[in-house]
Parts: C-alpha cells; sequence; structure tokens
C-alpha cells in the first residue's frame, strides 16, 4: 500500500469524516482516496479554492463535532498558516497532513524534504503549541495518522503530520488491524463557561455548534466566556500562556520514540526517511557501536530523550533540510550537535551517514 | 403599549428622526449622563404601534426600532394606574 | 419559537458599532427576518470574517464562528456541509467579501451552497480607520484615496449572480422593511442567497465626503438607489443613467442545483 493511501485509511479509521483538501504534488493520493472513501463512510469530501479555504473548511466542519482533516504540501501549507494560528487560538481539533517536498516557494514539486519542520511550529504568528508526527515507514503512516487525531481531541490544537514524498510515495506492505484505539470529543459539561479551565485541566470541553452552548468562537483574544477581550492584558498573558502550556507541559507523556545502543558515544537522532538510514546500517554492521534515536512526535521535543545516552560524545542530525530540528537538538545538550543536511531531493545513503560517523570518530579518538 | 428609548444604549444617531413616518421623535437638547443626546418625543400618542399593536395583534410599522443601530427602541407595557380605594372620613 | 428579542446576545450590549452606524440595522433586519422564518436560536449559526461588519456575529445569541479576514465563507461551507441541519448565516463586509475574500465569494456562489449571505457594504475599510475598497465609489475619498478614488468599483450583486447564487439582492440600510422580507426571501431560497446592503458609515467614509451626519448619508443612500427595475426599463430606452446611482431590489430568483440542503 502506498503512504498516502495509508494515511486516509488511517484516517477513515480514527473517524474523520470530512475531508476539505486542493490537489498539490505529493499529497494529493490522499485527497484522491478521501473523495472515493467518504461517501462510502457517510463523510463528506469537498475540494475547496484553494488551501486557505481548505483548512478553513476543516476547521468549520470540525465545530460541528466532526473529525476533520486536510492534506497539502509546502506551498498549501504556507497559505494555511494564517488558519493554523485561528484554529490554535480557537482550540480547534484539526489534523493537517504535511507531505513535504523541496521548497522555498514551488521548488522541487516531485522531490522529497523536510523543510516545513519550523514552518508547522512557528509559522503562524504569535505563540502557541501544537502537535507532529513524523512517520519513517508506511505502517506508521497508518498508525501515526490514527494518534494525530486522538492527539488532537485530547489536546484540542492542530496535530500535524509531517511526512515527506519519500514515505508518502513509498509503497510497503502494511498491517492493518480489525480496530484502532479512537478518542473522541470531550463535550463541555452543561452549565460551564467555553473556557473555563484550572490548572490541571487546561484542555476545556468542546462546545459543539447546535447542542446548545451558543458559544460565539473568535480568534480575537478572548475571556473564559468566549467573549473578545483585546485590551486586557491579564486575559492575553492567560490565555497564550494556557495554549502553549497545555500541550508543552505534557511534553514528556506524548513523547513517542524509539531508542537503541544507549551506551554509544556517537548517537544518530533522526525521523522520518533517515531512520530507514540509520537502521539499515545497524542491520548491516551489527558490531558498529551506533547509538539511535527514532523520534516519531517531533514537536514537542522530547528533550529527557538525549538523557537517555549518557556516554554521548556527539549527536549527528541527518535532516533533509539546513538543520532545523537539529539546532533544537544543540539547545538542549552541551554535547557536541553535528547538523547532516541533505538538499536535493534524494535520503540519505548508508554512505553519507558512514562518512560522517567515521569523520566523528577520528575527531573523538579511541576504539570502537 | 409605550415606547422607550434605552439611554444606555442609544448613541445619539438621529436615524429614528428621519424614518418615523409619524415624526413622532424629534432631536433632543440636552446631555445624558454619557455625554450622549438622546432624541426626544414630540407627540408619541401618534406612534400606531403604540395604540393599535394590541387590537391587530401583530407589530404594526416599526420602522424605528428596525432603523435604530443601537437596539435603543422598544415598546413595553404600560403599567395600569393602581385601583386605589378612597376611604372617605365623616 | 424565540422572540426576535431573544436572537440578540444581550450581555454584550451595546454594541461597538459608531454612532449612526448601519451594521446595527442590518442586525436588526437579518434578526427579525430569522425571527419571522421561525428558526430556532440552536439550529442556527453565524458565521463572519474580520471587519466592522463581522463583529455582528457575536451580538447574536445563538452559536457564532468569528474568523480570519475574508474566509468567512469557507469556514461556512465547511459548517454547512458537515451538518447541513443548520440554519447558515454569514455576516461579511465589502473589503472582508469582495477583496480578501474574492475567491471564496465566488466560489461559494458557484456551488450555491445553501446558505445566507449578508454582506454590509460601507465602501470602506471601516475598522482599520477608512481606507479605500473595491467598493469605494470612483471620486470618493478615503485615507487611502486622498484624490479620489481611481479604480473602478466592484459591483458585488451583479458578480454573485454571474457566479451562480440563487437569490441575489441589493438593499440599503434605509429601505429596512424591504431589506428584511428580502433577508427572509434569502433565508427561505434553497441555494446561496445574497443579500447587498448599501450601509452608512458617518464616521470614515461621511468624514471625508461630506457627509459627515448619519441622517446625511441614510439621505445619500436614499437618493442614490434606483430600482432595478427602473434602471432596466431606462437601459431599454437607451437612457443615461448617473453612474453615481446604484440598482436596488431583486437582481435574480432561480433554482440551479445546489448543495447542503437539510437532509
Amino acid at each position: 500500500m502506498q503512504g498516502n493511501i495509508a494515511c486516509a485509511e488511517g484516517a477513515l479509521a480514527a473517524g474523520c469524516r470530512f475531508f476539505g483538501g486542493y490537489p498539490i504534488t505529493p499529497s494529493t493520493e490522499v485527497a484522491e482516496h478521501m473523495a472515493k472513501m467518504m461517501p462510502k463512510v457517510g463523510g463528506v469530501f469537498i475540494q475547496m479554492e484553494d488551501e486557505i479555504a481548505s483548512i478553513s473548511s476543516i476547521i468549520g466542519a470540525s465545530w460541528t463535532g466532526v473529525k476533520a482533516m486536510t492534506a497539502t504540501s509546502g506551498p498549501g501549507f504556507s497559505l494555511m498558516m494564517e488558519n493554523i494560528g485561528y484554529a490554535a487560538i480557537t482550540e480547534t481539533p484539526i489534523v493537517i497532513i504535511n507531505v513535504q517536498r523541496g521548497g522555498p516557494s514551488t521548488g522541487q514539486p516531485t522531490m522529497s524534504a523536510q523543510g516545513d519542520m519550523m514552518q508547522c511550529r512557528f509559522g503562524s504568528h504569535g505563540d502557541f503549541s501544537i502537535i507532529a508526527l513524523t512517520p519513517s515507514t508506511v505502517q506508521e503512516m497508518y498508525e501515526l495518522t490514527v494518534k494525530a487525531f486522538n492527539l488532537a481531541e485530547e489536546f484540542r490544537c492542530p496535530v500535524f503530520l509531517m511526512s515527506d514524498e519519500t514515505i508518502g510515495h513509498m509503497r510497503e506492505r502494511i498491517e492493518i488491524p480489525d480496530s484502532v484505539d479512537v478518542v473522541n470529543r470531550k463535550e463541555l459539561e452543561k452549565g460551564k463557561l467555553p473556557y473555563e479551565t484550572d490548572a490541571d485541566n487546561p484542555v476545556p470541553g468542546f462546545p459543539t455548534f447546535g447542542h446548545g452552548h451558543r458559544v460565539h468562537v473568535t480568534g480575537l483574544t478572548h475571556d473564559a466566556r468566549g467573549y473578545p477581550d483585546t485590551t486586557n492584558h491579564k486575559t492575553h498573558s492567560d490565555l497564550v500562556r494556557r495554549l502553549v502550556g497545555k500541550v508543552e507541559s505534557k511534553r514528556h507523556e506524548i513523547a513517542d520514540y524509539d531508542i537503541a545502543g544507549t551506551d554509544a558515544e556517537i548517537v544518530f537522532l533522526t525521523y522520518g526517511p533517515a531512520t530507514r538510514t540509520v537502521r539499515q546500517i545497524m542491520k548491516d554492521s551489527p558490531d558498529l557501536k551506533i547509538g539511535h534515536i527514532n523520534l516519531r512526535i517531533v514537536w514537542p521535543f522530547p528533550e529527557n530523550v538525549l538523557k537517555e545516552f549518557p556516554n554521548a560524545k556527539v549527536f549527528i542530525v541527518p535532516e533533509m533540510n539546513m538543520g532545523q530540528i537539529g539546532r533544537e537538538v544543540a539547545r538542549h545538550t552541551p554535547v557536541k550537535v553535528v547538523y547532516l543536511p541533505k538538499l536535493g531531493g534524494d535520503m540519505h545513503t548508508p554512505q553519507d551517514l558512514m562518512e560522517a560517523y567515521d569523520r566523528e570518530k577520528a575527531l573523538i579518538g579511541g576504539g570502537n | 403599549m409605550k415606547l422607550i428609548i434605552d439611554e444606555s444604549r442609544c448613541k445619539g444617531c438621529n436615524l429614528c428622526t428621519l424614518v418615523c413616518p409619524y415624526k413622532i421623535f424629534r432631536e433632543g437638547s440636552r446631555l445624558n449622563e454619557k455625554g450622549i443626546v438622546v432624541p426626544e418625543f414630540n407627540g408619541p400618542e401618534r406612534c400606531t404601534n403604540c395604540r393599535l399593536q394590541k387590537l391587530y395583534g401583530r407589530r404594526l410599522c416599526g420602522m424605528c426600532q428596525l432603523t435604530c443601530p443601537d437596539q435603543a427602541i422598544k415598546w413595553v407595557e404600560e403599567e395600569r394606574f393602581e385601583d386605589m380605594k378612597v376611604v372617605i372620613e365623616y | 419559537m424565540p422572540s426576535v428579542s431573544e436572537w440578540y446576545r444581550a450581555d454584550r450590549m451595546p454594541h461597538i458599532f459608531c454612532t449612526g452606524c448601519g451594521n446595527g440595522t442590518v442586525l436588526n433586519c437579518t434578526l427579525q427576518a430569522a425571527s419571522d422564518m421561525g428558526w430556532e436560536i440552536d439550529d442556527t449559526v453565524f458565521v463572519s470574517g474580520i471587519g466592522c461588519s463581522s463583529r455582528a456575529s457575536g451580538y447574536t445569541a445563538a452559536d457564532s464562528l468569528h474568523t480570519t479576514h475574508g474566509r468567512a465563507l469557507a469556514f461556512a461551507t465547511g459548517v454547512k456541509m458537515a451538518h447541513p441541519e443548520f440554519n447558515v448565516v454569514v455576516f461579511t463586509g465589502d473589503g472582508d467579501l469582495s477583496a480578501i475574500g474574492g475567491n471564496h465569494f465566488i466560489h461559494a456562489c458557484r456551488r450555491n451552497i445553501d446558505m445566507t449571505v449578508i454582506c454590509m457594504n460601507n465602501m470602506i475599510y471601516g475598522m482599520t480607520g477608512g481606507q479605500g475598497s473595491p467598493c469605494t465609489p470612483r471620486g470618493a475619498f478615503s485615507t487611502t484615496t486622498p484624490y479620489g478614488a481611481q479604480e473602478p468599483t466592484f459591483d458585488l450583486a451583479e458578480l454573485a449572480v454571474a457566479a451562480g447564487a440563487n437569490y441575489v439582492s441589493r438593499w440599503t440600510t434605509y429601505h429596512v422593511k424591504q431589506l428584511t422580507d428580502s433577508i427572509k426571501t434569502g433565508m427561505e431560497t434553497p441555494g446561496l442567497s445574497f443579500i447587498e446592503t448599501m450601509s452608512q458609515c458617518p464616521t470614515s467614509y461621511g468624514r471625508k465626503n461630506k457627509l459627515r451626519q448619519p441622517l446625511d448619508m441614510i439621505e445619500y443612500l436614499r437618493d442614490h438607489s434606483i430600482l432595478i427595475s427602473k434602471k432596466r426599463r431606462l437601459e431599454a430606452e437607451g437612457k443615461v443613467i448617473p453612474d453615481t446611482t446604484f440598482a436596488v431590489g431583486e437582481f435574480v430568483r432561480r433554482s440551479r442545483p445546489v448543495m447542503g440542503l437539510k437532509r
């Protein structure tokens, strides 16, 4: 099964019943499969006039109580930035699939890249927090899409599946379970204000339209009633701190990663396609002493994972960008961090990684 | 029925003085406590809706209420005079 | 069936609109029409974008979605397609709808989604302090057209007709009865109903164009409107119609295929 199709199947299994999209290489197969499947499951597929409208429509749909998603790639993702911020401040659960391609601008439509990793976290203006998942296999395209919906419902924030052309267009055999664990939306209790929260429960219940909550949803800074309160310092400060804190404070619970070789001095930190390359090296050379971190959730960044490698002398971060997550790693550790960018559209080869390994090993010195 | 202007909502635009077919509003002359010159009544007994809404069982005219941008015009029930018992002392 | 006063969100009053702003009048007419339709408040969703006009959704008692600039129709499309049982009403302004939201506007009309779109056309960007919009009449002054607007104006009602809306009309805030009836007809008509309301902005538009008083602006709107039937008759007779006037009345009522009908 193709990665993009697996993603669409995962969304359907998670209960997605609204898809608003716009064609863009290399994510189009998600929309095509949704167009085929949605009528069969009683959902809605709509092809909007652009990506701004796509994300607008899924936010609108989400407020009626359905699970909604869209799929896009770099240029469309840039257009969506405006309403990603809107979804963040209104706390709308939505899932956005970004099958990344080479940028900036139109760039390399048919080639792979991971250049949107910072954009998904910081692309929209203002402070907020999101969750970004990074699949490295077709199986994970399925599983992490399901997980993306569950996290969106749990945290009421935009959740991104940051895939790329390599995984999106890869064909692999996958196992689809008979059923998946699904988190459904927590309705706002009657009598509570729409954005009424306390320190223990920073995520308010969802006041679905038509359920009598008579909520006013606005992208303006709002108080617990949901009413605009744009000039009150405290209202704004409390709101933004809660939007960031509700996700960041739970980053160790949310964290999802694999680790191997925790006593190694040279550690590869990867997400997406480079994970496959490191696994290939470890399979080909089982005696090689390397550590490996595979992140399935990059944002919020689980910095505690770095502490699992007490002997680490260098973290090598192979990415298909100029070092976006590498910089985040460097922010959290005193250990040397080596960025290993690969641009142009191909994933890292084992030779690329081994060259870096040999270079760093020579610098560290000592035996294997 | 009685027509009232809600002074807490009126912003003094005087559109009611233009649209009322019976000219029952006129520009006011005094500032209220919010610093707004609220229109005054000029023969409100000419208002058809005040007199006939009960009789016809529906809203008549209502131009001023629809036009008022500040939702300040409304009709309220007139308070009945309380029945008073006159005690005559001899 | 809720009375018209129940449709207002009373704890938000008085609203933020300036003295004499037409938006409050349009809000009255819309809520009167919704009340006349016998709609339930909990079955209705008001959607709006950004701008003075778009604050109107916050003064309705129903669920309301105050969205980003120009995107109201795209959000409304999502709401209506995901849940066709809702009555969806969109409040928007001339800048919101025709400039930044122009693409969403023509596609919503093309899809003919069953909702009512009410555009409060005050011929200016009011919220940001009176900049020229695509609907600013030629020669009119604003902060970004200090020598008079040079660009031709957008006729939104004709645009909606061309793009395929099932019901299109235009009235002014002077014609409150006709406007209310027109909004009600739009709500009754399946498909996208577009009601453009020429509205006064004495604070930003009037101040720059010698129409400082709300009364002057209302009289301007009254005097420059011409019934569409009369306009068409004059055109047929080959008479010249001053380009400062705008047509009011019902532009089209038809039954093209509709999306998002109630199940």
